[in-house]
């Protein structure tokens, strides 16, 4: 037989079964959360480190002006090379409606059916593709506006169109890799077709993208580099010309600036949450005690020491951390996988057959034995310290009622009708328990408005980003062309203004030893151009009749330690080694921008003999036609006008498109921040709403004697809920002062995760009215179900006569 | 209040706590119901508030049937109808005195607002509580606190008040105090019912009832054996039989003891009047012959034998 003392735990926690549930979805709650968030932190490492891995990802790529098959046989038989695969890489068009086209990579394979390295994921239909037919990537499958079985229109430079069959959909984890971090999300849409297929496109069968993998330490970037630069030494002896090489860890999924932030998020939530809910277990565990207090006076008259009766409570609390852990692990792992899914789509990657993390399970069971019992402990302590006259007196729970220095200063208020002063005056009643309710609500709503205070920060930021690319139009010629001629021809089609030939090369930094490190963006603007207006951190930027002069990015300083201004970097251009001198510091886009350096175009025009003439070209439009839409449109028209000309095009993209597919790569991880932060708010109200249900739960003598002097139930349900709406309004007012640290410390994460440093905060008030409105109805929601009950109590119910 | 019957369902058996209680109270009456822990006397009351459903009979106030309206129009029908007075006082806390006081003109929309805090003064001043107007309850003593309970019950000067051991938390003097105004409200047309188990103050009332396991005893039983425990009144009013006899009638000889509980009896030179206990057969033996006075007579009759057997039993000291 069951000894009483146990007999009694479990019969208190069946005997009340609203407040037991209550106390066990508090903890579970919690509980959920670290869940979700652990095992959530788990699986993204998986399918992003282990699943990016099993694609087998080039750890080195290099592109060069072209290559021979049999080159890439010798690449191969390295010593330090595992693995070796040419392609060749071609950029064309694909229609997307009458009028409208949109750019597409498309990687044809000599062996397609043995592709080793950047393996894809087929999705659909079927992989490899015959000849004239394509297999597209899904992650940008909507710009091609193409289904599987649809047929794609794909334009040719010399002008003819020719038809695909899309037989395959696939996921190419690697878009983005060696291709400066934020590729990924900049990148065009992605086919993959035969190499019989090339000629039939009119494209030359020359390889021009080398992908090799290394036979030891692919975990270890420098080991890379130097057999990236044993490569690169290959095709000099080859006399092969070299345009960039990028070299990263099997691991370093192209994404993973994201996934660092958001796993950074992830572990600053889960120790919220933890927080948090050790809250609402305080509250829910002291209102409970106090409800025991006689019972714990009855026990103590009849011989019960102070540490057998915290045993017992010890054990409820035990039932009910293990009911909660139950109910927690039940439903963690699948909000897991659905957040896994929404977030596979956004950063590509596939979703891995996953099993129970152990170490959430763990995790979980070590919080749902340890916190509530901590949590607990302090009520229990206080619940059996009080002698047994206070105990059978009911003078031993607390001093609720004892008029305090708050409740004297409360009791001034005039003014307002006496149902409000009671929801009033009932919201100070427990301090203790209005603190801790008003530290979850107010972490949750900090967190919540933090969120819109890092994406108007981020959005900021790209805006002063956008300086970079002030231009309505940017256009890639095929070939370079006299810059006069050419702003005399674009000057010819209507609200085309000013225009400005730049110039662009590749570049990689030539390390102290002579070998060639990582590649640079190098980039030349006239030196009187409108077209930029950097953000300069230190020195100044180019200016006429500057030489050798170079800007550099943040980036520049973890690669280059210590560079500071005046000194000399050396650069490989176009082959040639070049000596420049740093003139200034520029803050851009962090890791997603990679190295990037500007200097003077007339310069750097002079060094790639391309003197007066330029590929690249900045075209800036009329007042009014700033919107994306009007630059599309200006794009169209200006290279159907240069076609006319003879001018073949190679690229022509609004203005305005960078900040969109920035955007979208932004608009995830917001998205994701928001999710936490509604997480934060559901923890937050759950905790409103314990709060509301113990404080109905012990005013139900107040409540029934506002019944038998005259109060319906109108009267009763407004009580609570105004009550309930107060602690959110307090909250909300808190809660916006809070936001301030919460959000700076948020953005920092996110900001250090993508651009390697904290950016300059900016408060919105955006979130500030949001949260106003979500609190209003969460205290409203939690508020309602103790109200109910509150009006359906019946006098004889609470005021127990007999 | 019609042949009310209330019984609880508990683990063990049903348990009849009111058992066919019928009773009239009249506009203007201060009566009090007199009984034991455990008689009955509570339930009663939360029949007669509304608070509690009876299981059969039914409750009639005012032409109300209350236990007709649902919860939340009974609230609202109470707040204007009828105060309580609660033993524990059941002020709310977080409301100053004066703001419980007013708490029930806010509820039941009585009094223009503006009114409603002069009132709630002027009631506080009528219980002796000038100054501590501002006061929280935890801020005041118990009488005070009952005091102002009773200032709070007269807020939206109800008809009728009804009083849960009204000075059972009280001292003396403070029990005093209350007890002259409920007399001071019945002197001005309250209707008045007070549950107490201090028969000496059931006797400040116009009206006493005693109510003895879940039964009102005849109020003639009471007023006659005015001495007699609750359990022996509840067993002369098994005992008692009801005879009613027409004015100047002659009391059948075959009638031995009774209680007056209407008119008189008249046996030569000696007149009993309303509630006194009757020895008929003494009076015949000693010559007289008992009859009806001008008035129809009411007679509870008791078997002489019984009443001995019961007497007996009491003075060994066992149970009646």
């Amino acid at each position: 037989m069951m000894r009483p003392r146990w007999h009694k735990a479990l019969a208190d926690l069946w005997s009340n079964k609203m407040r037991s549930l209550l106390v066990i979805v508090s903890i579970a709650i919690g509980l959920f959360a670290v869940g979700l968030i652990s095992t959530t932190h788990a699986w993204l490492g998986l399918a992003m480190r282990d699943g990016y891995a099993a694609q087998n990802p080039a750890n080195i790529i290099i592109t060069a002006a072209g290559f021979p098959a049999d080159f890439v046989d010798r690449i191969r038989n390295l010593p330090d090379v595992q693995e070796a695969e040419g392609v060749a890489l071609v950029s064309l068009r694909v229609q997307t409606g009458q009028d409208t086209s949109t750019p597409i990579d498309i990687q044809p394979f000599p062996e397609m059916d043995e592709k080793q390295i950047n393996q894809l994921t087929l999705l659909e239909g079927k992989y490899p593709p015959a000849d004239r037919e394509v297999v597209l990537d899904i992650n940008k499958l909507e710009d091609t506006a193409a289904r599987l079985g649809d047929t794609i229109t794909v334009q040719l430079p010399s002008g003819r169109l020719r038809e695909m069959k899309v037989v395959g959909i696939v996921r190419d984890m690697t878009i983005g890799a060696g291709g400066m971090g934020g590729g990924y999300f900049i990148a065009s849409p992605q086919g993959y077709i035969t190499f019989e297929t090339l000629a039939w496109l009119e494209q030359p069968e020359l390889l021009n993208q080398l992908h090799a993998t290394v036979r030891s330490g692919d975990a270890d970037l420098e080991h890379i580099q130097s057999v990236a630069g044993t490569l690169m030494d290959e095709f000099e002896r080859n006399s092969l010309i070299t345009i960039s090489r990028a070299a990263m860890t099997s691991t370093a999924h192209p994404n993973n600036p994201y996934l660092e932030s958001m796993l950074g998020l992830l572990v600053m939530l889960g120790f919220l949450v933890v927080f948090l809910s050790a809250f609402i277990i305080t509250n829910t565990l002291s209102a409970l005690l106090n409800q025991q207090i006689q019972q714990v006076g009855v026990m103590k008259t009849i011989g019960a020491s102070r540490f057998q009766i915290r045993s017992i409570y010890m054990v409820l609390i035990l039932v009910y951390s293990l009911a909660a852990l139950g109910l927690a692990l039940a439903f963690s792992d699948r909000a897991a996988y659905a957040l896994l899914t929404f977030l596979s789509t956004r950063i590509n990657f596939n979703l891995p057959a996953v099993q129970p993390v152990p170490r959430s399970i763990l995790l979980q069971a070590l919080i749902a034995l340890i916190v509530p019992q901590v949590a607990g402990s302090l009520p229990i302590l206080q619940g059996t310290r009080i002698t047994i006259q206070q105990a059978l007196s009911g003078t031993g729970s607390g001093n609720a009622d004892r008029p305090s220095v708050v409740y004297r200063w409360l009791a001034k208020i005039r003014g307002l009708s006496r149902p409000m002063l009671i929801s009033l005056r009932n919201t100070f009643r427990r301090r203790l328990r209005l603190v801790l309710t008003l530290v979850t609500l107010i972490l949750g709503g900090a967190i919540f408005i933090g969120v819109f205070n890092v994406r108007t920060t981020i959005d900021h930021y790209m805006d002063r980003l956008g300086k970079y690319f002030i231009a309505d139009v940017n256009l890639t010629l095929s070939e370079p062309h006299s810059i006069r001629e050419m702003t005399a021809i674009l000057k010819q089609v209507p609200g085309v203004v000013s225009v400005e030939g730049w110039a662009g090369a590749r570049a990689e930094l030539v390390e102290p030893d002579g070998s060639v490190g990582e590649a640079v963006i190098l980039q030349a603007v006239p030196t009187d151009s409108t077209l930029i207006e950097p953000i300069l951190t230190a020195g100044r930027w180019i200016l006429p009749g500057d030489e050798n002069a170079i800007v550099l990015n943040e980036m520049f300083n973890e690669s280059l330690p210590g560079i500071a201004i005046g000194d000399t970097v050396r650069l490989r251009v176009n082959g040639e080694e070049t000596e420049w001198v740093v003139v200034g510091f520029f803050q851009f886009a962090g890791k997603s921008g990679g190295l990037l350096a500007y200097t003077g175009f007339d310069h750097l025009s002079r060094l790639t003999s391309m003197t007066g003439r330029s590929m690249f070209y900045r075209i800036v439009t009329a007042e009014g036609m700033h919107t994306l839409e009007q630059q599309e449109e200006l794009g169209a028209v200006l290279e159907a006008h240069l076609k006319r000309q003879g001018i073949e095009v190679s690229e022509i993209t609004a203005g305005l498109s960078l900040n969109e597919t920035t955007a979208r790569g932004l608009d995830t991880l917001t998205t994701f921040l928001l999710f936490m932060a509604l997480l934060m708010a559901a923890v937050g109200s759950m905790g409103l709403m314990g709060t509301m249900s113990l404080n109905v739960m012990e005013r139900t003598r107040e409540i029934g004697v506002m019944r038998a002097i005259g109060a319906t139930d109108r009267h009763i349900t407004r009580l609570v809920l105004v009550e309930g709406m107060l602690i959110g309004l307090i909250s909300w007012v808190l809660a916006c002062l809070a936001s301030f640290p919460i959000g700076k410390m948020l953005s920092d994460v996110v900001s250090i995760a993508i651009f390697s440093m904290p950016i300059d905060f900016v408060f919105t008030a955006t979130g500030v009215f949001i949260w106003l409105g979500l609190v209003t109805i969460l205290s409203i929601l939690a508020s309602v179900l103790p109200a109910r009950s509150a009006a359906r109590l019946t006098i004889r119910e609470v005021l127990a006569y007999e | 209040m019609e042949s009310v019957v209330k019984t609880f369902r508990t683990a063990a058996a049903p348990v009849t706590v009111l058992k066919g209680i019928d009773l009239s109270v009249l506009p203007g009456e201060f009566i009090s119901i007199v009984g034991r822990s455990g008689s009955g006397k509570s339930t009663l009351l939360n029949m007669l508030t509304g608070i509690d459903h009876p299981t059969s009979g039914s409750v009639v106030i005012g032409g109300t049937r209350l236990h007709q309206l649902n919860e939340s129009r009974l609230a609202s029908w109470r707040g204007r109808n009828m105060g309580i007075v609660f033993q524990f006082f059941q002020l709310l806390p977080m409301l100053t005195l004066v703001e419980n006081v007013m708490l029930p003109m806010d509820f039941c929309e009585s009094f223009a607002p503006a009114e409603r805090e002069p009132r709630a003064m002027q009631l506080l001043a009528r219980v002796g509580l000038q100054g501590l107007e501002t006061k929280l309850p935890g801020a005041v003593s118990g009488g005070q606190q009952q005091s102002a309970a009773v200032a709070r019950a007269l807020a939206t000067d109800p008809p009728i008040l009804v009083a849960d051991e009204p000075t059972g938390n009280l001292d003396s003097r403070t029990a005093e105090a209350v007890m002259a105004l409920f007399q001071e409200l019945a002197a001005q047309g309250k209707t008045i019912i007070m549950v107490t188990h201090d028969s000496l103050l059931a006797k400040q009332t116009r009206r006493s009832l005693v109510i003895s396991d879940g039964e009102l005893i005849h109020p003639a039983v009471s007023a006659a054996l005015p001495r007699a425990g609750h359990d022996l009144l509840l067993k002369f009013h098994h005992l008692a039989r009801p005879v009613h006899l027409p004015a100047g009638a002659e009391v059948p000889s075959s009638l031995q003891l009774g209680i007056v509980a209407g008119g008189t009896v008249i046996a030569g030179q000696a007149v009993w009047g309303f509630g006194r206990l009757v020895d008929l057969a003494g009076l015949r033996r000693a010559g007289g012959n008992p009859r009806a006075g001008s008035q129809p007579l009411e007679l509870l009759v008791l078997d002489e034998a019984e009443v001995r057997s019961l007497a007996e039993s009491v003075r060994r000291g066992g149970q009646p």
